[in-house]
């Protein structure tokens, strides 16, 4: 009796081992699943390109409304970003003419992905900057400025604050 | 966010520390758990769900593989599936643009493909899962049952940056138990600021005028002023990533981790294989442990060790770096290394100790053109500079130029790469007699090299191009 009890209680042992070797084995193939998935995601939403930066900066320009917006020079770029164009593989700035307007347009390709950081790094202190000068001014461009997009695309980096800002957005993550 | 970054240094790390000193000992895991994964975000907030997701991931694995032991054949079965799969996502994230490029480079029609952020720290983070997941298997460790526990141990922000790469069984002890106290707490501290100076004083220092000479044109320099380029690099990297991993030292200490070294004074080596015994000693290790032994180690013939000796160099290399360079310094250190053992090493130890290390020091630094030059040509032209092949003469005006206006630099840099610095620091702080004496004296010294510090970090950017790539 004691024998039966004692096989009995080593087969409910060995089935719930079992069990708990199915558990742990289930968890990890949906694991692997999940990692396979969130890399599919990121390919889609946040890769980059290789393409260079003048084909990717020349779909984008294609589609700003330049009667507001206006293309600048490398000086300007280093005046209100403090950013060298000579150390990136391309840089192109818009802004607009207006100096009360806050409109403005950012695209930059990287050397390495260190540089991502400092890009966004002067992004966030050109915007804190107009807000600060802009707070008891012109409140409706403190709220684009709120509203400004920033993108990180592999080596592209994308900044714009505009009105149209989601359509220029979207042009930039097309163009890639 | 890198350790030597001001927000991290006045806000992040002070509020860490304390909520974790204010949590109870049961939610001290959890704290700096959190704390690692905020770490992480800072920087690079869209790869938190990869470390999560990986980190779930290996959890199981390892549960999975503990639980088939009994049976080696399923063991080995889910082992080599686990692997398979971290293997995978290292490829991807950082050599699969290596690959893509390369095949463009011999396709008639060039692929188009993604390219992606490497995340900061994979290469010493797959290190450590790997790490666990073997131990698992052959037994030295059990599988953590906590799921906090385990994440930390591959999350830790101290190590995850820039190493060390602590094996599993040997830190899982820790994980559980551990000590603070005042006295550790303040070690920590002052080895936290050893490692902030090194990286932000001289490394970031040297940066500049290590790129001033390897960014000049092939010809337009002379031989020595290459050497000194070189030797500028050389120790660049040795002061960055040791400085790091005395900050993670630091940091581990001040949370009662305890990490072992990582660097001990590798230039003082007499030998590349001493060298490799005193350069990222955790890696080294873990390359050692883990394929070089399982492959036969120094117990198979000749011609099997040298053909191990060279894949381990290979590996190390292309771990080191996703550029094909990486790859051809992995295969010269693995020549030297079987050269050392095979043909050279029971002359070289008969030689003078002197020249012994002068041999160790030419032929170690020839090895670091490979990580500096964008691509193996230019490597090979600057190698060729060093020895006067393509070089402007022998010495020039720029040399005497570079000597004149870092010489002091470069004295810091050969006394601070050797014992001598520690004991230059040491004997400082024993001047006053007394016991209080001392500890005021060490207190103003460090004191005095953190304000140091914090001026060439507001100064410079404070961020590295060489470790990132890790």
């Amino acid at each position: 009796m004691k024998r039966k009890q004692r096989k009995r209680r080593d087969q409910t042992d060995m089935a719930a081992v079992n069990r708990s070797v199915s558990r742990a084995e289930i968890y990890k193939y949906i694991m692997a699943f999940a990692l396979l998935l969130y890399i599919v995601l990121l390919l889609i939403y946040s890769s980059g390109s290789t393409k260079s930066f003048e084909e990717a900066a020349g779909n984008v320009e294609a589609g700003i409304q330049t009667d507001s917006l206006v293309k600048q020079n490398a000086q300007a770029l280093k005046r209100h970003y403090g950013l060298n164009g000579a150390d990136y593989e391309g840089a192109v700035l818009y802004m607009a003419e207006d100096s009360i307007s806050v409109e403005e347009i950012l695209m930059v390709k990287v050397k390495n992905d260190q540089q991502v950081h400092i890009i966004q790094d002067a992004v966030r202190d050109r915007v804190n900057s107009r807000k600060n000068s802009l707070e008891n001014v012109s409140p409706e461009q403190v709220k684009l400025l709120d509203k400004a997009r920033i993108l990180v695309r592999g080596r592209f980096v994308f900044f714009a604050v505009s009105k149209n800002a989601q359509e220029y957005a979207e042009l930039f993550t097309e163009s890639l | 966010m890198l350790f030597s970054n001001i927000s991290f240094i006045f806000i992040f790390l002070p509020v860490t520390v304390l909520v974790y000193l204010l949590a109870s000992p049961k939610k001290k895991n959890t704290v700096l758990l959190t704390a690692s994964l905020v770490f992480y975000a800072w920087g690079e907030p869209i790869y938190v769900v990869l470390l999560l997701l990986s980190a779930m991931f290996n959890y199981f694995c390892g549960q999975d593989i503990e639980d088939r032991r009994d049976n080696p054949v399923r063991a080995k079965k889910s082992l080599a599936f686990a692997i398979v799969i971290n293997l995978l996502i290292l490829g991807f994230f950082k050599y699969y643009a290596l690959l893509m490029e390369s095949v463009n480079a011999v396709s008639p029609a060039e692929i188009p493909y993604r390219e992606f952020a490497l995340p900061a720290g994979i290469s010493f983070y797959m290190l450590r899962v790997l790490s666990y997941l073997i131990d698992i298997y052959r037994g030295e460790a059990g599988a953590q049952k906590r799921f906090v526990s385990f994440a930390l141990y591959l999350t830790m922000f101290p190590t995850l940056p820039a190493g060390p790469v602590e094996r599993y069984a040997e830190l899982n002890v820790q994980l559980e138990k551990r000590m603070v106290s005042p006295q550790r707490f303040g070690n920590g501290a002052m080895l936290f600021v050893c490692g902030l100076a090194k990286k932000v004083v001289l490394a970031d220092s040297l940066g500049i005028f290590q790129e001033q000479i390897t960014g000049m044109q092939i010809g337009t320099f002379s031989m020595l002023t290459a050497w000194i380029g070189c030797a500028a690099f050389a120790f660049r990297l040795y002061f960055e990533l040791s400085g790091f991993a005395d900050m993670a030292a630091g940091l581990g200490r001040m949370f009662g981790f305890e990490f072992r070294r990582n660097f001990n004074y590798p230039y003082i080596s007499r030998s590349v294989t001493e060298f490799w015994k005193r350069w990222n000693i955790s890696v080294a290790s873990w390359f050692h442990i883990y394929v070089y032994e399982p492959l036969g180690g120094d117990r198979t013939d000749s011609f099997r060790q040298m053909w191990n000796l060279l894949l381990l160099g290979i590996l190390t290399g292309f771990w080191y770096g996703a550029r094909w360079q990486f790859l051809w310094w992995g295969i010269y250190f693995g020549v030297l290394l079987s050269a050392e053992r095979f043909v050279w090493g029971k002359l070289l130890v008969r030689l003078p100790k002197a020249v012994q290390h002068i041999y160790a020091v030419i032929v170690i630094f020839i090895g670091w053109a490979w990580f500096f030059s964008p691509d193996l040509g230019l490597a090979l032209d600057y190698i060729g500079v060093m020895f006067g092949v393509g070089a402007s003469g022998i010495a020039d005006t720029q040399t005497l130029y570079f000597l004149i206006s870092h010489w002091l630099l470069l004295v810091f840099c050969i006394v601070g790469s050797s014992s001598r610095g520690t004991a230059v620091l040491h004997s400082i702080i024993e001047v006053p007699q007394s016991l209080q004496g001392k500890k005021i004296a060490a207190c103003v010294v460090y004191m005095i090299i953190f304000i140091v510090s914090l001026a060439f970090l507001v100064t410079g950017t404070g961020e590295s191009g060489l470790i990132i790539q890790f």
